[in-house]
């Protein structure tokens, strides 16, 4: 076991290595000038002197050649300092930080409402293969999944806020329920439709397999059946949940820019419109550490779960 | 999943790119592009870009079908132009994909293990990302346009379809007749191109349905962004920006371009498992 997670993390902090360096080829393939682009890149502004775009690029490090400012790169990625934004000089991690929390409270109750009515779903559509829930479930989930999430977000807008008044429209999430409902609820039907399809194959995956047969001879009832069922399926439910991570984030990004949330996603939209090279790169680099960390426990919780696939990669 | 179904699935997936062609014909273009008789001739008699400050936000009617957005531009004529985006895009951007991918996984699994792992790390790397977010920071670095978005798309999708060739083209590589090649002194190019890769792209091609669906979410999504084709050309994501601005008082802007992209995206899923099935 302890081979096994070593191994893991292994490739995930090698993952992360060549995460660490796209990000950085990113940075320096850009086509154009870094500096001009920031400082001359929106329209509308006066193009920047000689001497200014020296000095943004002495600030930043751009004067610098590429093996060096790839070490500096790595070097400070490390110690979890992203250089600054071009936009206003504060710390990219300062800027980060800043949006976090309104992102993931919004996803946290999301990610929960999610389970509370995928599981159930889930469940009820593998018990009994063709009947009611199924069916339903199999129509929600077309749908759910052939929707954009920020066409869907717009549509509960006009819903629920234009129609029916039950939120106002464009409401700040910081001040309380009624703003974070509208964006919570589009997220949470965005995971939906992932948590109920993985929970209704491994379900009934688990209700088919020899045990579960043995079970219904020795007279179980279809509680004892269905929690049997589940703790089967945990394997399973680790790799949904680190299938869900990009997910979300993609979703927080489209979802946040309806809503107007001001949360991590927007800085991103917001980052790259005005061409704030650290700032985008920095958040793309939080993404792909989010997903490979995601990646890495939802292996370690797999393998805890069912021994046996340990001994499947040793074998 | 019967043969009919599957023909009758890629049928209607199949009509999407067809009206996006048939757009300028359906709709009037620029008055400059086409002579007098042609422009008259169109069924829709608006100008995808023209603005008309007087009809803004007109709800449907006899005049406008579909009602009118906040600059008084037609919604059916940008509907029916703004399929050439969301569609032709999403369209190359699969194709591009599935084209790096096939390739890539036929020589992952074709040229030993060296190739082999170059091509999983380069995978891994890719897939360690959320798509958008890839593509959003790609955008920040390429002017926008039609082709850019094709690409940078294509450069996060390609990883599902050479993981899927890379497990047929290992099995291939095994095989007696692979071997013979090898023996009878074929170049690696030769041994990938013409005696792996047409036996190992059918799973790949079972699934470029979903990559178009996915090819053509992500555009949308782009341009909601306000990132992908620069404006006034019309597209079904940024027609759904536009809309948001005047979402209390016009419905009708958000409800076309949404239900284009949700049946595009379930025709190309609806296909996509029609394939997959019949395998």
């Amino acid at each position: 076991m302890t081979r096994f997670l070593a191994r893991r993390a292994l490739g995930a902090v090698g993952t992360l290595f060549g995460v660490l360096v796209a990000v950085f080829l990113l940075l320096s393939a850009a086509p154009g000038d870094p500096a001009r682009l920031a400082a001359g890149g929106l329209p509308g502004r006066r193009p920047a002197s000689e001497e200014a775009l020296r000095a943004f690029r002495a600030v930043h490090g751009l004067d610098r050649p590429v093996a060096a400012r790839l070490g500096a790169w790595l070097g400070s990625a490390a110690r979890l300092d992203l250089g600054r934004s071009f936009r206003d000089g504060r710390k990219v991690t300062e800027r980060i930080g800043e949006t976090l929390p309104a992102t993931l409270s919004v996803n946290g109750v999301a990610l929960l409402l999610a389970a509370l009515a995928g599981v159930p779903l889930g469940i009820a559509a593998a018990r009994r293969p063709g009947g009611r829930a199924d069916r339903f479930s199999g129509l929600l989930l077309d749908a759910l999944y052939s929707l954009p999430s920020f066409a869907l977000g717009l549509l509960l807008l006009l819903l629920f806020a234009v129609k029916l008044r039950w939120v106002p429209v464009f409401a700040d999430p910081s001040a309380g329920p009624a703003g974070l409902a509208l964006p919570a609820l589009t997220l949470a039907l965005v995971a939906l439709a992932p948590i109920a399809r993985v929970v209704r194959e491994s379900v009934r995956t688990a209700l088919r397999s020899p045990s579960a047969i043995a079970g219904r001879a020795r007279g179980e009832s279809p509680r004892e059946e269905t929690l049997r069922a589940l703790r089967r399926s945990v394997p399973a439910f680790a790799g949904l949940l680190a299938s869900l991570v990009p997910q979300l984030v993609a979703g927080s990004v489209l979802v946040e820019r309806v809503f107007a949330v001001p949360g991590t996603g927007q800085l991103l939209a917001d980052s790259v419109f005005a061409r704030d090279l650290p700032t985008v790169l920095g958040l793309t680099l939080a993404s792909g550490v989010a997903v490979v960390l995601a990646t890495l426990l939802a292996d370690a919780l797999a393998a805890f779960a069912d021994p046996r696939l340990v001994d499947v990669e040793e074998g | 999943m019967t043969r009919h179904c599957v023909r009758r699935r890629l049928l209607v997936l199949a009509l999407f790119p067809a009206l996006a062609l048939l757009a300028p014909v359906l709709a009037r273009n620029r008055p400059a592009d086409a002579p007098l008789a042609h422009q008259l001739l169109t069924p829709v008699p608006f100008d995808p870009d023209a603005t008309d400050l007087a009809a803004r936000l007109r709800p449907p009617d006899g005049t406008h079908l579909l009602g009118t957005d906040d600059l008084g531009r037609d919604v059916l004529s940008r509907l029916l132009h703004g399929a050439r985006v969301s569609v032709l895009v999403g369209l190359a951007a699969a194709a591009l994909a599935f084209a790096a991918g096939t390739l890539l996984g036929a020589a992952a699994g074709t040229l030993g293990p060296g190739v082999d792992r170059a091509v999983l790390v380069l995978t891994g790397v890719v897939q360690a990302f959320p798509a958008l977010v890839l593509v959003a920071a790609g955008a920040a670095l390429v002017p926008p346009s039609r082709f850019t978005a094709a690409l940078l798309i294509a450069l996060t999708a390609w990883p599902e379809a050479a993981r899927l060739v890379r497990a047929e083209a290992l099995r291939l590589a095994a095989s007696p007749y692979v071997e013979a090649a090898w023996a009878a002194g074929a170049s690696p190019g030769r041994v990938v191109l013409r005696h792996v890769l047409p036996g190992a792209v059918a799973p790949a091609l079972a699934t470029l349905p979903y990559v178009v669906g996915g090819a053509v979410l992500l555009e949308a999504s782009l341009s909601f962004l306000g990132l992908g084709v620069p404006p006034p050309t019309a597209s079904w994501g940024r027609a759904l920006a536009d809309a948001r601005e005047s979402l209390t008082s016009a419905w009708w802007c958000v409800v076309p371009p949404a239900a284009a992209l949700f049946l595009l995206v379930l025709a190309a899923r609806k296909a996509g498992e029609a394939l997959t099935e019949s395998r």
